[in-house]
């Protein structure tokens, strides 16, 4: 299967440096989640990959070839870029139809990936009378039309409703599954850990991670471990003699960072505190990312033009 | 990539954009109804010419016709619809020469129907003072107009590439095509008979003395066209999508 590769990757749009000297790897078989604020440059790599826009310096290839070379690209790479592509007076069906004849794709393709994504009962509809969350799913329709091993999509889960995020989490999980090179970009963390199984963020056009998702948690949030007791005392000094420090929260319970739940529970066990709650604090794929960027201050609350 | 299956999927497009078969309907029902109600007026001018009062249910028809052009590549620079395009078919020359292609042969089809249908609706109304007018000359005036109506919807696609918007298009197509030609009207030589619309139309009349004749105006036609293309390809080519 086909991987992207990009290398030394810089646009610049005037004076503004929308991609800065990138340089990562996605891989087949698992699901890359493409992070990073608005304006971080997530559109404008993909646009590059796609040979859409031409970059200022370096190269965006597919298993080594630049996209443009491509013959019938749109069996190798699918794309969801812009949700409102689709002319709203077509209907869905011939929309897609329209997209197969130029890479010569037989014409039930459309209704095969009209029925996969959902649309098949709305396929005659003219794209006008479409939600938001129909015209995301007509877009991922048009990125699976080719059957491609490399699927980028841009912010999928907008304007999806709940059905929709499980349907699209599901997707891209068996796209992963099936071998295929899968890049998700989005601003929102927990829909991202979701199905993410690899990360690269940007920020302000520069890389700033490129690590398996887990890793990136565990490097960036501290274990952190919740207890409730009715003996406050004793919980204390049993912590303190054991070296951790507890912290009170006004709504009635402490918590001990840097610790493991197995070690305190042994602990507050062996010193007889009476425990009414004791676990641990999973850390957030959210966590982790605002500790990246607010030791990268430059990259928060800085918006900018897509 | 080859091209057929890039001019497929364009003709696709157009067949599907129900404004669009709606345009040429337009282009044959103006034509046809202004051409009969020239036909069936009383004149009294000494330069009355047959064949231009057969065929000019063309003047406002036209306007149909540069819409078509305009229309079929304004609907690429709608949210992301030329991306889409272009991530289909990356080869952008390519991919430009099939849309003019496939704005191009329904055009002339219907454009020669057309001529053809407004020549005969005339003839019914002006009876014998039509009779002066030749086979040859017929037949020139309704191949001509076909292609002028042609290149004109193509002179409209090229500029929509090169700006970008079907509107600022037609902006400038619109009173080129109208205003000038009935402001300054028949009453200027020189120049402005090298104007796209102006030369193309020579081949709409049965008599001309600029110095323009039916095919060299058609030619000058052609160029402006050719200009226009060249411009919204390499736009087109040079341009982020």
């Amino acid at each position: 299967m086909t991987s992207i590769e990009v290398r030394d990757l810089t646009k610049e749009y005037g004076t503004r440096r929308a991609v800065d000297d990138l340089t990562f790897d996605v891989l087949p078989g698992r699901v890359t989640g493409f992070l990073g604020p608005n304006g971080a440059g997530k559109s404008t790599t993909m646009r590059l990959v796609l040979g859409l826009d031409r970059p200022t310096s370096g190269s965006a290839t597919l298993g080594g070839h630049a996209y443009a070379t491509l013959r019938e690209p749109l069996r190798h790479v699918g794309a969801l870029l812009d949700a409102q592509a689709a002319h709203g007076s077509r209907t869905a069906r011939d929309h897609l139809r329209t997209l197969a004849a130029s890479n010569r794709l037989p014409q039930r393709r459309a209704d095969e990936v009209l029925e996969e994504t959902g649309l098949a009962a709305v396929a005659r509809r003219r794209v006008r009378t479409y939600s938001l969350g129909m015209r995301q799913r007509l877009g991922i329709a048009a990125a699976l039309l080719g059957d491609p091993g490399v699927v980028m999509l841009d912010e999928p889960s907008n304007g999806l409703d709940p059905e929709g995020i499980i349907w699209i989490r599901r997707l891209l999980r068996r796209l992963a599954g099936e071998g295929r090179t899968v890049l998700v970009s989005s601003h929102l963390m927990n829909e991202t850990a979701s199905f993410a199984d690899h990360l690269v963020v940007l920020g302000r056009g520069r890389l700033l991670a490129d690590t398996p998702m887990r890793e990136f948690i565990h490097a960036r949030v501290r274990p952190r471990v919740r207890i409730r007791t009715t003996d406050p005392a004793a919980l204390t000094s049993a912590l303190a003699r054991g070296g951790h420090d507890a912290v009170e929260h006004e709504a009635g319970h402490w918590t001990v960072e840097h610790a493991r739940v197995d070690d305190i529970g042994r602990l507050v066990s062996a010193a007889g505190v009476p425990v009414l709650e004791l676990s641990s604090e999973e850390a957030t794929l959210e966590q982790a990312y605002l500790d990246l960027t607010s030791t990268e201050t430059e990259f928060t609350a800085q918006p900018q033009e897509a | 990539m080859s091209f057929a299956p890039v001019l497929h999927s364009e003709w696709l497009k157009i067949r599907t954009l129900r404004s669009l078969p709606g345009t040429l309907l337009a282009l044959f029902a103006a034509t046809t109804a202004f051409s009969a109600i020239a036909g069936g007026s009383e004149t009294s001018d000494p330069e009355f010419d047959p064949l231009f009062m057969a065929l000019s249910g063309v003047m406002p028809g036209q306007i149909a016709a540069v819409s078509f052009g305009a229309t079929a590549v304004s609907s690429e620079f709608h949210g992301g619809a030329l991306r889409l395009s272009l991530a289909a078919v990356p080869r952008r020359g390519r991919w430009f020469a099939a849309k003019a292609t496939a704005i191009a042969l329904p055009v002339l089809a219907v454009g020669l129907v057309t001529a053809l249908a407004a020549l005969v609706a005339a003839r019914a109304g002006l009876g014998d003072a039509a009779n002066g007018l030749t086979s040859g000359e017929q037949v020139r005036g309704v191949v001509g107009c076909g292609i002028y109506l042609t290149l004109m919807a193509l002179l409209a696609a090229g500029l929509t590439a090169l700006l970008r918007s079907g509107a600022g298009a037609l902006s400038v197509l619109i009173p080129f095509v109208l205003v000038v030609s009935f402001v300054i009207g028949d009453t200027a030589g020189g120049a402005t008979d090298f104007l796209p619309d102006r030369a193309g139309q020579v081949v709409l009349y049965e008599t001309y003395d600029g110095s323009l004749g039916p095919w060299s105006g058609l030619a000058v036609t052609a160029l402006w066209t050719a200009a226009a293309l060249l411009a919204g390809a390499w736009s087109l080519r040079r341009r982020d999508a």
